[in-house]
C-alpha cells in the first residue's frame, strides 16, 4: 500500500473530529426533501428508516425532523441501554396527541413487546418516524446503502486538500468496516492523529 | 457584525485570572439581549464537551454599541491537546434571539501555548 503523508494534527484540527462529521448534511441522492415528506405522510405518517449501523440513519432522521412542521418530539436510544423501553418512555410526553410527530433513533433497540407499547402509545400521533436495521416492523420509508462513493463524498468535503491521498485508501477502509461510515471515519481520524500510520505505510 | 477585544490585546490567561475586554456590535436586527460567556469545550474524537463558567448578560442593547465585560477564569482546567481531544477556551458573544455570534479563543494555562500530552 502507498504512503500516507498527511500532517498530524491536534483534535481540534482533525478534519475527522465528531463536532465536524456532525456538521456533515445528509445526502440524498434520489429523492428531493419535499418528495420524501410526502412519501412518509402517503405511508400514513408511521415509516422506518432502514440501514445498518452507520449508515447514516441518525443523520437522515435529524434532518427529515427538522423539516417537519408541527410539534416535534424526537427521543434517542442508545445502543448500551440496558432498559430500551423505559429509556424511550421518559423522553415522550405521558400523553402522545394528534399534533405530535414523534422521531425515534434507535428504534431497533426495542424488543417485540417494548415495540407493541411504542405503537400503541404513539398510535394518537400524527407520524412515528424510527431508525431500524431491518424491514419488517413499519413501512420502509428510505433503506440506507452506505457504498465507497458516498464516503468518498464525505471524505472530500471533510478534507478536500488531501483528496489524492484519501481517495485510494478509501475502498480498503470502507470494506474494512463492512460499510459502517461511520467507523470509517474513526480510522480516519486517527490516520490523522497519528495513531495508526503503520497499517497504511508501506 | 459581532467584535470582542481585550483588553491587553492578548489571548493568553493564567488560571485565576480575569479576561477583561470589550464586545461591539453593529447588527441588522434588534437584538433583545447580548449573552457574554467565557466556556470551555472539547473536540476531537467522540462526544463533545463544554462547561460555561462565567456570563454576562446586555438587556436592550440596540442596534450598535459596545460593553465592557470582566470574566473570571477558574483554576483549571488548562487548554491542552491529547490525541483524543483538544480542551480549548473562548470567550464568545451571541445576539438574541437570532443568534448571531462571535468567538475569541483564548488559551488557559502556566504558559502561552496549550499543554501538549501524548
Amino acid at each position: 500500500m502507498s504512503s500516507t503523508p498527511l500532517a498530524r494534527r491536534r483534535p481540534a484540527d482533525n478534519p475527522f473530529a465528531s463536532g465536524r462529521i456532525e456538521g456533515l448534511a445528509c445526502r440524498l441522492r434520489t429523492v428531493t426533501w419535499p418528495q420524501l415528506i410526502g412519501r412518509l405522510d402517503l405511508l400514513g405518517g408511521r415509516t422506518a428508516l432502514v440501514g445498518p449501523k452507520g449508515s447514516g440513519k441518525s443523520t437522515l432522521l435529524a434532518e427529515l425532523a427538522a423539516r417537519i412542521d408541527g410539534e416535534v418530539i424526537e427521543a434517542r436510544i442508545p445502543g448500551s441501554c440496558r432498559d430500551p423501553w423505559s429509556f424511550a418512555r421518559m423522553q415522550l410526553p405521558h400523553r402522545v396527541a394528534c399534533e405530535h410527530s414523534v422521531f425515534l433513533d434507535g428504534g431497533e433497540q426495542l424488543g417485540a413487546l417494548a415495540w407493541t407499547r411504542l405503537l400503541a402509545m404513539t398510535a394518537p400521533a400524527r407520524r412515528l418516524v424510527a431508525t431500524v436495521h431491518a424491514p419488517g416492523r413499519l413501512p420502509t420509508l428510505v433503506t440506507l446503502c452506505p457504498d465507497v462513493l458516498l464516503l468518498r463524498d464525505l471524505v472530500r468535503e471533510l478534507a478536500p486538500e488531501d483528496a489524492a491521498v484519501l481517495d485510494p485508501l478509501l475502498p480498503e477502509i470502507f470494506c474494512r468496516h463492512r460499510g459502517n461510515i461511520r467507523e470509517c471515519f474513526r480510522e480516519l481520524y486517527d490516520l490523522y492523529a497519528g495513531r495508526s500510520a503503520a497499517r497504511h505505510s508501506a | 457584525m459581532l467584535t470582542i477585544t481585550t483588553e491587553s490585546g492578548g489571548t493568553w490567561y493564567r488560571p485565576g485570572e480575569i479576561v477583561r475586554g470589550s464586545v461591539t456590535w453593529r447588527l441588522e436586527e434588534e437584538p433583545v439581549g447580548l449573552e457574554i460567556r467565557l466556556f470551555w469545550f472539547t473536540s476531537g474524537k467522540g462526544t463533545r464537551d463544554v462547561e460555561v463558567v462565567a456570563s454576562r448578560s446586555v438587556e436592550r442593547p440596540g442596534l450598535a454599541g459596545s460593553a465592557v465585560f470582566e470574566l473570571q477564569i477558574p483554576r483549571g482546567p488548562y487548554s491542552f491537546s491529547g490525541r483524543l481531544i483538544t480542551l480549548s477556551w473562548a470567550v464568545e458573544a451571541v445576539a438574541l434571539p437570532n443568534g448571531e455570534i462571535t468567538r475569541l479563543d483564548l488559551v488557559v494555562g502556566p504558559r502561552p501555548v496549550e499543554v501538549a500530552i501524548g
